[in-house]
């Protein structure tokens, strides 16, 4: 009996292993990582997948299609739970964390070192450290977007301004801000400003700081590039005169500053979106005012994609992975049909991405020449990802937040929230 | 028997009730990951994980295999496995491991089944280093596979974070559930080694009655062994006196009256000899004839003295029936006899003399040396003959309080022999006696 039930096992054993075909799974997001629209979200994955498949005979790589980043979160986890992970997948930022600490990510470090043919140093190394925790690397970026700054060029030029050159310091935003901030219709409320949705943060990672360390044990929320940071964005919210700025004033060009994201940048920038938003000015992009004690970088984000700890076929899922990342044919069409940056330092600085941006610009826009893009984006800002790292920010953002309305002492202050954060951190 | 039934049917139930743990355990998991999926919460129920199990169907899967791995050893041990068969450890460890990998496909959530395979143990294991070596293995498997502890160090999933995905009123009727199992299975335990006790507790009064009789056995028959003793050296003290007696009484009325006969006959003729010289030659000649006789008389007393089979059958007829008479009455105790003599065929008092010696030395090996092996050899030396007689019992370390040795000396030395005791390795007689080939006596 015992015999027959050990033979019955191995027999299972034995055609589940041979498979004729093996068909790789992927999890991906229909749409763009970057919340703008993305008609042909999946045009690049096809052509890899394409190009894959013709590499590697008799290999078939299926995908979930349809699924929104909003769902995908939940999407993954749904799969995880029943244990049908996909081979390979994307891993949005917030999930990173708890997908390694689960052992959901494999380790890649075993794979990259195998890999002769493989030379991580072609990354961008913010864009690659985005998918490394504890020393380890998890996953391999994807896409990736720096944070630049939208300037109203109507609005400058109506002032007497020119754009900023991209060395430009807090000095200069400082300077511009205390003129464009202005009552223009004479109803003696101010209704021009300088910045919107520019706050400390922003400030902070240009002024050559960080909130936390990479694990998530310290706050250095009291230390003195945080206080310049909170001091220097409260004394341009103090030319406002106490008038909140809203995403109409800026929609309606009555504001000159206002980071966002490169893929917004590329977005709006591009038809459809062009003739939709932003039409009553002319705009273009810049980067981040440096600080006293920084330069010109700011937030890089990167969407990430891993290899599933329980693959059958990781070293296929590897190769599949490397040709979404690391095949630079595939990585020049992030340029054509997404809104981010290649993680290639050679792609975004080739030629070719040089004409895909030159495409959309109109004459006179000071463009984002691929050059500065693959600086901004090496010398970016890669925020920690740690479990707790969003509540974390978001305390701290309250903090300081109560220091701007109930104006307080930035320096004590900020000691006192930096013990609330590390307790909160600790636990 | 009964008790022995009692116990199987608990086991029975021990096993039923661990079946019942392991698939409900399973399919609880398998419908709370449903549950959670179909809710739309998996990635809020996720951030309060630290792991959750792969593949919940398979788990069930797996835990079905072993669970069926354990009945079947189970059935197998209960049913065809004959009583202290080399197999039954072996099946007991087969069974540890498989439970060892059910708790680890489980993340040790559950450790119950431990128990079922210590059980068994307690039951199967008898000899009681074994029972101690399982004992404490037990134990410490048992401390060791708590979740609590265990997952301090490793991932592992907890049920307890599937369970808190219901409402608390769901939850606490599920915890007590489970509780309530889990309990049952250590209650079972309990009773199960409960009665193992009583039945070994049986066994042990048994084993212990018996020894009482056993020891009071001993005891009686080492009295009866001194008293023997006792009573052998008084035979003994006996015969000699008896045998010292008779002599006296032999040396009394044939040597002493001719002695006496000669005195008187020599004195008569002291007084006649210058007067009557052929009296007196006459008279001498008388007294020699008388002293002949004397010899004769002398000579008949001695071989009265000699044992009955020297003097019908010869010496080596003697030797080899006193060899055969005590391998017989003693029998854990070998005698062996090499003679490289080709005839043992001597003097009287020369046969009376070696038959003594190894009469005596073969006595003292057995009664004093406790041998288990004596070995006589005789061979030719000088001219005479070497003899030796060895044992490999305790020896003596007094010899000279030894009665048989001094008798032994004795006899030798009257032949102007020489003998030599060694007491190291057993006890070893070694004498070498002139002979006095075909010289008469007369």
């Amino acid at each position: 009996m015992l015999a027959a039930v050990i033979v019955i096992l191995l027999a299972a054993v034995l055609t589940c292993g041979r498979e004729p075909g093996v068909t790789l799974e992927f999890g991906m997001i229909a749409g763009s990582n970057w919340d703008v629209a993305n008609a042909d979200s999946c045009v690049i994955i096809d052509k890899a997948i394409e190009k894959f498949e013709k590499n590697n005979p008799g290999v078939k790589v299926h995908y979930y299609s349809g699924i929104p980043k909003d769902d995908y979160s939940e999407w993954l986890t749904r799969k995880m739970l029943k244990g049908e992970m996909p081979d390979v997948f994307m891993t949005l930022s917030n999930d990173f964390d708890k997908m390694v600490s689960l052992g959901m990510l494999e380790n890649l470090d075993d794979l990259i070192q195998a890999d002769t043919t493989f030379d991580s140093e072609r990354y961008f190394s913010t864009a690659l450290a985005y998918g490394e925790r504890e020393g380890h690397q998890y996953a391999l970026p994807f896409e990736t977007v720096p944070t630049l700054m939208f300037v109203n060029k109507t609005l400058l030029n109506k002032e007497g301004f020119a754009v900023p050159e991209n060395d430009w310091t807090w000095d200069n935003l400082t300077r511009i801000c205390e003129r464009v901030t202005k009552d223009t219709d004479g109803d003696g409320k101010i209704d021009q400003f300088g910045t919107y949705n520019y706050d400390w943060t922003e400030a902070l990672y240009s002024n050559g700081g960080q909130l936390f360390d990479e694990d998530g044990k310290k706050c250095y929320l009291n230390s003195a590039n945080v206080a310049e940071a909170v001091k220097f964005v409260e004394s341009l919210n103090a030319f406002n005169d106490g008038e909140k700025v809203t995403q109409e004033d800026f929609d309606g060009g009555k504001v000159a500053f206002m980071p966002l994201s490169f893929a917004e940048y590329r977005t709006y920038k591009s038809y459809p979106y062009k003739i939709k938003k932003y039409i009553n000015f002319q705009w273009d992009c810049i980067t981040l005012p440096a600080g006293p004690n920084g330069s010109n970088v700011s937030e890089v984000n990167s969407l990430l994609i891993g290899i599933s700890e329980k693959s059958r076929h990781k070293q296929l899922a590897w190769e599949f992975l490397k040709t979404l990342t690391y095949d630079e044919e595939i990585q020049l069409n992030i340029f054509r049909n997404s809104q981010g940056a290649s993680v290639l330092k050679t792609v975004t600085g080739s030629k070719e991405a040089e004409e895909i941006l030159k495409r959309d610009t109109e004459e006179g826009d000071k463009i984002i020449d691929n050059e500065l893009l693959s600086k901004v984006i090496e010398n970016g800002m890669v925020t920690p990802r740690f479990a707790q790292y969003e509540d974390a920010l978001a305390m701290a953002e309250g903090e300081v937040l109560k220091i701007y309305e109930d104006e307080k002492n930035v320096d004590s202050s900020l000691k006192i929230a930096k013990i609330t954060l590390e307790h909160f951190l600790s636990q | 028997m009964k008790k022995l039934q009692k116990i199987s049917i608990i086991n029975c139930m021990m096993l039923a009730l661990n079946w019942v743990i392991v698939i409900l355990l399973c399919v609880f998991l398998c419908l709370t990951t449903n549950n959670i999926c179909e809710h739309f919460i998996a990635r809020d129920f996720i951030d309060k994980l630290e792991a959750f199990p792969w593949q919940p169907v398979r788990i069930l899967a797996e835990a079905v295999v072993m669970m069926f791995l354990l009945s079947a050893s189970f059935l197998w041990r209960e049913l065809c496995l004959k009583e202290n068969s080399r197999l039954e450890v072996p099946s007991l460890i087969f069974d540890f491991c498989i439970s060892m990998l059910l708790m680890y496909v489980l993340n040790f959530n559950y450790n119950g089944i431990l128990l079922w395979v210590f059980a068994n143990i307690i039951f199967r294991i008898k000899n009681s280093k074994g029972q101690f070596v399982f004992a404490l293995l037990a134990m410490l498997s048992f401390v060791g596979t708590d979740y609590g502890l265990i997952s301090i160090q490793y991932h592992f999933y907890n049920i307890e974070d599937y369970l808190e995905y219901y409402s608390s009123g769901i939850q606490s009727y599920l915890l007590g559930g489970f509780n309530l199992l889990f309990s049952l299975n250590m209650v079972l335990f309990i009773i199960y080694c409960i009665f193992v006790i009583q039945k070994q507790r049986g066994t042990i009064e048994e084993v212990n009655e018996l020894y009482a009789q056993l020891s009071q056995a001993n005891e009686d028959l080492q009295k009866a062994n001194v008293e023997l003793n006792k009573y052998a050296v008084m035979k003994e003290k006996m015969g000699e006196t008896k045998e010292r007696n008779r002599l006296a009484r032999e040396i009394h009325d044939t040597l002493g009256h001719t002695l006496t006969g000669i005195s008187a006959g020599l004195d008569a003729c002291l007084a006649i000899i210058d007067v009557a010289p052929d009296k007196t030659k006459q008279q001498l000649e008388i007294l020699s004839n008388v002293t002949r006789e004397g010899i004769q008389e002398v000579r008949r007393s001695v071989s009265e003295l000699r044992p009955d089979a020297l003097e019908r059958l010869g010496l080596e007829y003697a030797i080899r029936k006193l060899i055969k008479d005590t391998n017989s009455v003693t029998n854990n105790t070998t005698i062996t006899f090499d003679c490289k003599l080709e005839r043992l065929k001597f003097d009287t008092d020369e046969e009376n003399a070696i038959y003594r010696v190894i009469q005596e030395s073969v006595t003292n090996a057995i009664r004093h040396g406790h041998a288990t092996r004596i070995h006589i050899m005789m061979e030719p030396q000088n001219g005479g003959i070497y003899l030796s007689v060895k044992d490999n019992g305790c020896g003596c370390e007094d010899m000279k309080s030894g009665f048989g040795t001094a008798h032994i000396k004795e006899r030798i030395e009257m032949l102007k022999g020489h003998v030599e005791f060694k007491s190291s390795d057993g006890f070893l007689v070694e004498a070498t006696i002139p002979i006095r080939w075909g010289e008469e006596y007369d």
